[in-house]
C-alpha cells in the first residue's frame, strides 16, 4: 500500500491507460484527476468513503479506490481505467461478458465492478463462486443486478457456469 | 432541427400519458405542479438515409426502457432493435411526459411508440406506387419495403424517403402487430446500451461539464428544519480558486474552479443557524404516528364490519410497525446549469423532466419555454429522483455567477436532504374461521406524510375474499420527508397484510400457501401464488431446524407477483438461500428486461425486510453514510443460478385475456 499522504510541488509522473501523464499536482484527489483534468468520467463516484466501489481503477493490476488517493500516492504506477480496458474496439473479456449477461441495470456501479473483476482474474484465473463473491462484496448495486454479475465474472473467468 | 431542410418521414401523436389528469387523479395529487401538454408532438422520424428514432419523454434510470422502446419500435417496422435510435427525456426533443414513474413507459408510451410505429408502416405503403404493387403485398422488414410474392423488388426506407418531406399524425385505428405473431416482443436480447455501459462512455449528470464551469458546494443546514441566521463567507472568499461566494436568500454556496478547491473552501464558510429543538427521533415514531393520526380515507368497504368480528370464531389484532428507509441511487444527485441570455439549459438525473422544467420556470422567474431540461443516463431512482433540488440550485447559482455551475450531491447530501420511503404503522383485526377463512378484516394504516396523501393509499386493499371489510388509510406525522420508492406504500401496506396472514395460519396450523388460496378469489393473483410455490418446492419447515420459508403475494400498477423464500438463521443473521418468484405482468415485450427487474426488486426487498432503516436523532440523521446504512451486497444475494439450469418458464396466465407470466427463480 503506498502512502496516501505525500505532498511535493514536483510533477507526478503517471501512467495512463498506457499513455504518459504529468500531474501538476501531488495532492491532487485521483479520481477528481481521472474525472475532471482527463475526462475519463468512466470511474465514478459513489461515496468518497471507499465503501462503494464505484471508483474502482487499476494500479499496476491491483484494484484501488480512487476516491480515497492522491495523485501522489500512485505516483510510477500505472493505471488502467474502464476507459482502457478495451483494444481498440475490441472489449476486454469482463466486458465481453457482462454485456453477454446484460449484466447492469443503471450502470453507475459497473464500471467498478467490471476493474475489481478484472484485478481477481489476474490473481485467479478460474474462481468459483465464492471467490467472485467474496471478492466483489466490497462493492454496490443497488438496482440488484447481482446474479448477473456473478454469471458474468463467471463467464469471464472461463467457470462451467453450473 | 430544422423542418424545412428535413427529408424524411415525421411520425406525430400526443402525450401518452397513462395516469388520469387533471384534479382528482394520482398524478395530480403527486405532482401538482405539472402543466401538461396534449399537443402533438413528434414520437419517431426516418431520416433520409433510413435511420430511424424514436423519441420519448421518460428517462433511463436502469429500468431498460431504451431497450424496450427500441425493441417495440422494431417489431412493428420489421427491424433489428440495436439499430434503432432512442431519444429519451428532453423536453426540447421528446413529446411531454408526466414523469418516470408508477410503471408507465411499457404500458403507456410503450403502446404509443408501437402505434407511432406502426403509423410508420403504413405512410410507408408510399411504395405502392414507387413498386407499383398492391398494399396487400407489401412487407416492412429489415429497412426496405419489399413484395411479398417476388422479394427481389423491394426499396429501402432511405430510397423511398428520397427528396419528401412526410409528417403524418398517429391515427386511432393504426393496426398494431398482434402479440400471436410477434417477431422482436417477447423475444429474448441482450440489453441494447450495455456496450456504453461497460466502457464507460455512458454519461450520466454527475458525468456532465460544460466549457467555463464553476463547481458548487451548497451549504445546508445542521439539522432539519433550522434556518440561517447569517453566513460568514470571509475566509472562504479568499481562498485559491474561489470565482464566488454567493448568499442569496436561503441559498449559501461556494463557486470554484475546481471540485477540490470548492470542497477546500466550503469547509471555511462557516454560518449561524436558528435551530429547532422539537425534532423527533426515530425511535419516537411509532408512538408518534399512533397519536399524530389525521385525515383518515376509506380506501375498501363491505358488511358491517364490528359486527362481523364480533361473531367470528376467531380474532386476531395486531400492529406492525414499518421504518424509514433510505433510497440510496448509486449515483448521488448532480446537475449543470447554463445560461445563454434569458435561456435556460439543466442537465439533471430527474426522472420528471418536464416537471422539473416547469419548477425551474418559477424558480427563476422566466418562461417554461426559455427552459430546457435534459437527463442524461440516471445512476438509479427508484422514484427517489422525482424530486430533483439540485437542478433549481444550480440554476439561480449559474445565473448570479454569469457561468455553468455544477452542483453534486456528496453521498452525504444524497442521503440526508433527499426524500424516504415512508414510515408505517399498520394495525389489523381479523376474524376467521376454523378452516381458515377470513370473515372479518379491519385495516388501519398510518402512513408519514406530507403534502401526497395518496403515498399510503396504494395497495391498501386486501385481496382475500371477506364480506366484511374495512380499510382506512391515514396521515401521519412525517419528520422527514417521505417520497416515491419502488412501489410507493404499496410494499408497506402488503407488509403489513401479508405477515397478517401467516399469523393467521400460525394460529390455526394451516399452511401458509393453503391459507392463501382458501381466501384468494382472483385467478391471476391464484396462479402467481401456485406457480411460485410449486417450482420453489413448498414445504414449510420445522424448529428448531434452523431453518425457514416464507410467502408473499402483491398487487401493484397492474403486475401481480409472489415469492418464496428459504432461510437459513444463524445467531442474529439470516441467510437468504433462495427466493422463488412469479409475476405476471400482463403482455411482455421484454423478457429479459423483466427478468432483471425481478432480480433487482428481490435484492432491494431483502435490504428492506432483513436490516434497513434510516436512523435520526435531534433533526439529524445518525446514518447517512454506508459505514452505518447496510444495503444488500453481491454476498447476501441467493446464489445465482445459471441460466440454463434456472427454473425460468412462461406461463399464460389463467384468465389474463391478453399477457403472460413469467417466473424466475434465483
Amino acid at each position: 500500500m503506498r502512502g496516501h499522504l505525500i505532498y511535493f510541488a514536483a510533477m507526478t509522473n503517471l501512467h495512463i491507460n498506457g499513455e504518459p501523464r504529468q500531474a501538476p499536482e501531488a495532492n491532487r484527489n485521483l479520481l477528481s484527476y481521472l474525472r475532471f483534468d482527463l475526462g475519463l468520467t468512466g470511474t465514478k463516484y459513489g461515496c468518497g468513503e471507499g465503501l462503494c466501489g464505484s471508483c474502482t481503477v487499476l494500479v499496476d493490476g491491483q484494484a484501488l479506490r480512487s476516491c480515497l488517493a492522491t495523485v501522489g500516492s500512485v505516483g510510477g504506477g500505472a493505471i488502467t481505467t474502464i476507459e482502457g480496458l478495451a483494444e481498440g474496439e475490441v472489449l476486454h473479456p469482463v466486458q465481453q461478458a457482462f454485456v453477454a449477461e446484460s449484466a447492469m441495470q443503471c450502470g453507475y456501479c459497473i464500471p467498478g465492478f467490471i476493474m475489481s473483476a478484472v484485478a481477481l482474474l489476474g490473481r485467479v484465473p478460474n474462481p468459483d463462486v465464492g471467490q467472485v463473491r467474496e471478492a466483489l462484496s466490497e462493492h454496490m448495486c443497488r438496482c440488484g443486478a447481482y446474479p448477473r454479475i456473478e454469471r458474468a465474472v463467471l463467464r469471464a473467468g472461463g467457470a462451467s457456469n453450473e | 432541427m430544422s423542418d424545412a431542410a428535413f427529408e424524411g418521414l415525421i411520425i406525430r401523436g400526443g402525450s401518452a400519458l397513462g395516469l388520469p389528469l387533471p384534479s382528482t387523479g394520482y398524478a395530480r395529487q403527486a405532482y401538482g405542479n405539472v402543466t401538461p401538454d396534449f399537443g402533438p408532438a413528434r414520437w419517431l422520424s426516418i431520416n433520409a438515409d433510413g435511420a430511424v428514432t424514436v423519441y420519448a419523454g421518460k428517462v433511463e434510470y436502469g429500468q431498460g426502457i431504451r431497450w424496450g422502446l427500441a425493441m417495440a419500435t422494431a417489431e412493428e417496422l420489421g427491424l433489428d432493435p440495436a439499430t434503432v435510435r432512442v431519444v429519451l427525456g428532453d423536453t426540447a426533443e421528446t413529446p411531454w411526459d408526466i414523469g418516470t414513474f408508477g410503471s408507465q413507459s411499457t404500458r403507456f408510451t410503450g403502446v404509443q411508440v408501437r402505434r407511432a410505429a406502426a403509423t410508420a408502416r403504413e405512410a410507408l405503403d408510399l411504395a405502392v406506387t414507387m413498386l407499383d404493387l398492391p398494399t396487400q403485398d407489401l412487407a416492412c422488414e429489415s429497412g426496405r419495403v419489399s413484395s411479398k410474392s417476388d422479394p427481389g423488388r423491394s426499396l429501402n426506407f432511405a430510397a423511398l424517403l428520397a427528396g419528401l418531406y412526410v409528417v403524418c399524425d398517429i391515427t386511432d385505428d393504426v393496426t398494431l402487430n398482434p402479440p400471436g405473431e410477434f417477431t422482436v416482443l417477447g423475444t429474448t436480447t441482450n440489453r441494447l446500451d450495455a456496450l456504453e455501459r461497460v466502457t464507460g462512455r455512458a454519461v450520466y449528470s454527475q458525468d456532465v461539464t460544460r466549457s467555463g464551469m464553476v463547481y458548487a458546494r451548497v451549504l445546508r443546514p445542521p439539522t432539519y428544519a433550522a434556518t440561517l441566521v447569517r453566513a460568514n463567507d470571509s475566509i472562504a472568499k479568499q481562498m485559491p480558486g474561489v470565482a464566488m461566494v454567493v448568499v442569496d436568500d436561503d441559498l449559501v454556496a461556494v463557486l470554484a474552479e475546481t471540485d477540490q478547491q470548492a470542497d477546500a473552501a466550503f469547509n471555511l464558510l462557516t454560518a449561524e443557524w436558528s435551530e429547532r429543538g422539537d425534532h423527533p427521533s426515530h425511535w419516537e415514531l411509532p408512538a408518534l404516528l399512533a397519536e399524530g393520526a389525521r385525515d383518515p380515507v376509506v380506501t375498501q368497504e363491505a358488511g358491517d364490519i364490528e359486527a362481523a368480528l364480533a361473531r367470528a370464531a376467531h380474532r386476531l389484532e395486531a400492529t406492525y410497525y414499518v421504518p424509514y428507509i433510505s433510497v440510496v441511487p448509486m449515483e448521488p444527485r448532480a446537475a449543470v446549469a447554463e445560461w445563454v441570455g434569458d435561456s435556460l439549459t439543466v442537465w439533471a438525473g430527474t426522472q420528471r423532466p418536464f416537471g422539473t422544467r416547469g419548477e425551474l420556470a418559477q424558480a427563476c422567474g422566466v418562461d417554461e419555454s426559455q427552459v430546457r431540461v435534459i437527463a442524461p443516463e440516471i445512476g438509479g431512482g427508484f422514484g427517489g429522483k422525482s424530486i430533483y433540488r439540485p437542478a433549481i440550485e444550480a440554476a439561480r447559482l449559474a445565473r448570479l455567477a454569469r457561468r455553468p455551475v455544477r452542483v453534486a450531491y456528496t453521498r452525504a447530501e444524497e442521503m440526508t436532504y433527499t426524500t424516504f420511503r415512508p414510515a408505517a404503522l399498520i394495525t389489523i383485526r381479523s376474524g376467521f374461521d376454523g378452516d381458515g377463512r377470513i370473515t372479518a378484516w379491519d385495516y388501519h394504516a398510518i402512513h408519514t406524510t406530507t403534502d401526497r396523501p395518496m403515498i399510503g393509499q396504494r395497495g391498501s386493499e386486501t385481496p382475500y375474499a371477506s364480506d366484511h371489510v374495512r380499510a382506512v388509510v391515514s396521515a401521519g406525522p412525517a419528520p422527514l420527508r417521505p417520497g416515491s420508492y419502488r412501489s410507493l406504500g404499496c410494499a408497506v401496506n402488503h407488509f403489513g397484510r401479508e405477515v397478517h396472514i401467516d399469523e393467521i395460519a400460525s394460529r390455526l396450523g394451516i399452511d401458509p400457501v393453503e391459507l392463501r388460496l382458501r381466501n384468494l378469489a382472483d385467478p391471476r393473483y391464484r396462479r402467481v401464488l401456485e406457480v411460485a410455490a410449486e417450482q420453489f418446492g413448498w414445504r414449510t419447515a420445522t424448529a428448531p431446524s434452523g431453518q425457514g420459508v416464507g410467502v408473499e403475494i402483491g398487487l401493484d400498477v397492474g403486475s401481480y407477483a409472489a415469492e418464496c423464500v428459504a432461510i437459513d438463521v444463524q445467531g442474529k443473521e439470516i441467510i437468504v438461500n433462495r427466493v422463488s418468484s412469479a409475476v405476471d405482468c400482463g403482455l411482455i415485450y421484454n423478457p429479459e428486461g423483466v427478468r432483471a427487474q425481478m432480480e433487482g426488486a428481490i435484492s432491494m426487498g431483502l435490504g428492506s425486510a432483513l436490516f434497513e432503516a434510516t436512523e435520526f436523532e435531534g433533526g439529524r440523521l445518525l446514518n447517512a453514510s454506508f459505514a452505518r446504512y447496510r444495503v444488500p451486497r453481491i454476498n447476501q444475494a441467493p446464489p445465482s443460478k445459471s441460466r440454463s439450469s434456472a427454473a425460468t418458464r412462461i406461463h399464460r396466465p389463467v384468465q389474463a385475456s391478453r399477457g403472460l407470466s413469467l417466473s424466475l427463480r434465483q
